[in-house]
């Protein structure tokens, strides 16, 4: 039987604004290297839609942040959701 | 009351003095332990000295429940625990840690004293009563008398500001007509929203748009990347506005300054998403919100109407956008709605005006130079535009962000100086918003090169030499100092932040830690992000000045000397107009050129005075079309479509 919706759960992505900032350091070879394991990762976290915001590789790796967008300016956001 | 404060910690016991300071001030008896104490002698002491609670602070973090833990067994073996009341605090403690290891509660770093005062009274009402700052919206610009204080300058300015008025007497364009509507209408429903979107489109306003407009009234048909918002989600969108202001205590910034105010941009494209980022702002501190329209808008004949959210930069202006954008705001944030730079700046002015914005911002040669629209055209929109500012008490401020396209600093500067004495002529006031950044001319002169800090300096008090005006450095400050790692981007912002605080300006614009993010929308951490490092900033400095280097005098006075004889220059062309046409306030060779959009828009009401008709005469001398035309057009009367 479906969650009434007073009891149905709430999914916390739904809460946020805009997006999600994942910000780590990589162990890679090359910028190249860094921007496919990057981008491998974002979409194994479920974003569709992500942008390397910036990527510094040097010595062992690259330093990233990178966005996966849950809203975007123009959609209908989740947080508007009852 | 009496009550034991303990250190259980080798040398940190600066908490538990502050608390006591605290406590002694609500008028609690206070003993405070010394630290490298045992909790045997803790215990001893709270006997001896009879307390009714104990305090016990540990800075230190690691294994920290293993530690209260045997406290408690401790203070239990001697009677203390159980009969005399014991709260723990520190780096790693919370009250939900105190109250598992059976503890009366516990303190953490961002405790108030508040908090601990209900804690020890066992009134959670006291902790309601934390006391925020209280924001009330300055009276902004702050006080200033408006004096051109070098005699050359202010003769200049004044001749420049003669031909303006001469220049625009008796023209009038399809800006202002529309203005005039949109007043009339506005003044109908009384500023209503709900009633002045209700109102039928009139053929007298669509016979004075561009077809896009046209379109959107009589087809339904939006601009590509915009659409209509439903009613439901502007109803949960507000829901979630009146949530947040409910949950909202003020922040202030500026740590020991009254000033600079701190102002952000917003223009995602959406008035919904705007609203929620300036919430975000507004608790992080910002003081003020500047609204940014798409440069579409700009270059189009006419206003869309309703809510309408945009999937690319720039928030449509709209009357029903900007009342969302009003309504969500707190009552202390300064509101500018900027109208500068189109052929819809007179009517933007009027819309921002019904809606109660505290400001405006306006400026003829960044708009004819830089943003795309005719000089006639703007030079007769902008005179109405600051005449309108000034009948509405707005203050407007002038941007001159010209420079970022390459023109050199003290050309950008005259046209501001320009734009701020029309405004003094015209009643209004005028505020300068000169760039403090690493701008293209700087860049390629290398004047930057040792530091960000001493041209900077140099031109603020250029402006501060030539004239007693309010300064609001923008837009954003530190453009082109930004980088897309979000940690320089802060730290560069709130760098030139506490510059502008050391310059002594009225107020600053300042970025997100996207700035530099050309790829995507910026968030909302983004802005809270860049407002957190400013608040930092402004707590490290204080009221330090910052000291540039000898050679910020002698590039102060060079500016100065470079302003004057560009505002020669133009004074001593045929018209103001004509010198825009000309180059003198930026050409080719600087990365700008005079718009085309409004060409031959200029309508003639009245014989032209005899400055028009010379400057006409120069236009066809100079054997190429000339750039504006006297366009007759007959005026119809307002009548709305059944």
């Amino acid at each position: 039987m479906p969650a009434s919706p007073e009891t149905a759960p709430v999914n916390p992505r739904d809460r946020i604004v805009d997006a999600v900032d994942v910000e780590s350091f990589v162990l890679c070879e090359s910028e190249r290297e860094a921007r496919e394991v990057i981008g491998q990762l974002m979409a194994a976290m479920g974003f569709d839609r992500h942008v390397i915001v910036s990527l510094d590789f040097n010595g062992p790796g690259a330093h990233f942040r990178a966005r996966g967008y849950v809203n975007k300016p123009g959609d209908r956001y989740t947080w508007l959701r009852p | 009351m009496k009550i034991l404060l303990a250190p259980l910690d080798p040398v940190h016991d600066a908490g538990l003095k502050l608390i006591r300071r605290r406590l002694e001030a609500l008028g609690y008896t206070c003993v405070l332990l010394p630290p490298d104490i045992t909790v045997e002698e803790i215990g001893e002491a709270a006997l001896r000295e009879q307390v009714d609670m104990i305090f016990i602070g540990r800075t230190v973090g690691y294994g920290v429940e293993q530690l209260f833990q045997r406290v408690r067994d401790v203070l239990t073996r001697q009677g203390v625990f159980g009969k005399i009341r014991v709260a723990i605090g520190g780096m790693a403690v919370t009250d939900e840690l105190a109250k598992r290891l059976g503890f009366e509660g516990g303190y953490g770093p961002h405790t108030t004293i508040e908090e601990i005062h209900a804690l020890i009274e066992r009134n959670p009402e006291l902790a309601r009563h934390v006391t925020h700052p209280v924001k009330h919206k300055p009276a902004f610009p702050f006080r200033h008398d408006y004096r051109v204080k070098l005699a050359e300058t202010r003769r200049y300015l004044d001749r420049i500001v003669d031909n303006i008025l001469e220049w625009t007497e008796g023209k009038t364009s399809p800006g202002i007509r529309r203005a005039r509507i949109t007043e009339a209408q506005l003044r109908e429903v009384k500023g209503s929203v709900e009633d002045y979107t209700a109102l039928p489109f009139t053929r007298e306003y669509l016979a004075l748009c561009d077809p896009v407009v046209v379109d959107f009234f009589q087809k339904n048909i939006c601009p590509p990347t915009v659409r209509q918002l439903s009613q439901d989600e502007i109803a949960a969108y507000f829901r979630r506005i009146e949530q947040a202001q409910q949950q909202f205590h003020p922040r202030v910034l500026q740590h020991d300054r009254k000033q600079p105010l701190v102002f952000i941009q917003y223009g995602t494209g959406c008035p919904m998403m705007d609203g929620l980022h300036i919430k975000v702002a507004e608790s992080r501190g910002a003081d003020g919100v500047l609204h940014f329209d798409p440069a579409w808008g700009a270059r189009t004949e006419g206003l869309l109407d309703g809510y309408l959210t945009n999937a690319e930069d720039g928030t449509p202006v709209t009357y029903a956008n900007l009342a969302l954008i009003k309504r969500s705001l707190d009552r202390a944030t300064l509101w500018s709605v900027r109208a500068h730079r189109g052929l819809n700046t007179p009517e933007i002015v009027v819309l921002a005006a019904y809606l109660g914005a505290d400001l405006t911002k306006i400026n003829i040669p960044y708009g004819s130079l830089c943003g795309g629209t005719d000089p006639a055209r703007l030079t007769v929109d902008g005179v109405e535009a600051v005449r309108l500012a000034a009948r509405f008490g707005m203050p407007f401020d002038i941007p001159t962000n010209e420079e970022l396209a390459g023109v050199p600093p003290h050309k950008a500067f005259a046209g501001m100086l320009i734009m701020a004495q029309l405004g003094r002529r015209l009643g209004a006031k005028p505020i300068l918003k000169p760039l403090l950044c690493h701008g293209p001319h700087i860049l390629v002169q290398g004047w930057m090169e040792q530091n960000y800090v001493d041209y900077n300096c140099a031109k603020i008090r250029a402006l501060q030499a030539v004239a007693d005006f309010p300064i609001w450095p923008g837009e954003p400050i530190g453009f082109m100092t930004h980088d897309e790692e979000k940690v320089r981007s802060a730290a560069t912002t709130a760098l030139h932040a506490a510059l502008c605080a050391s310059l002594g300006v009225d107020a600053v614009t300042v970025a997100s830690t996207d700035e530099a993010f050309s790829r995507g929308p910026i968030t909302a951490a983004a802005r809270a992000s860049a407002l957190d490092g400013i608040a930092e900033t402004f707590r490290f400095f204080g009221q330090t000045d910052i000291a540039p280097s000898a050679r910020v005098k002698e590039w102060t006075e060079q500016l100065v000397e470079q302003i004057n004889r560009t505002l020669k220059a133009v004074a001593d062309a045929p018209s103001f107009v004509e010198a825009l046409y000309g180059g003198l306030l930026g050409d080719r060779e600087d990365g700008v050129y005079p718009g085309r959009a409004g060409r031959n828009s200029v309508i003639v009401e009245a014989a032209p005075a005899a400055s028009t008709a010379r400057a006409c005469r120069a236009a066809a001398a100079r054997k190429r079309p000339a750039r504006q035309s006297m366009l007759l057009r007959a005026t119809k009367p307002a009548r709305r479509c059944a």
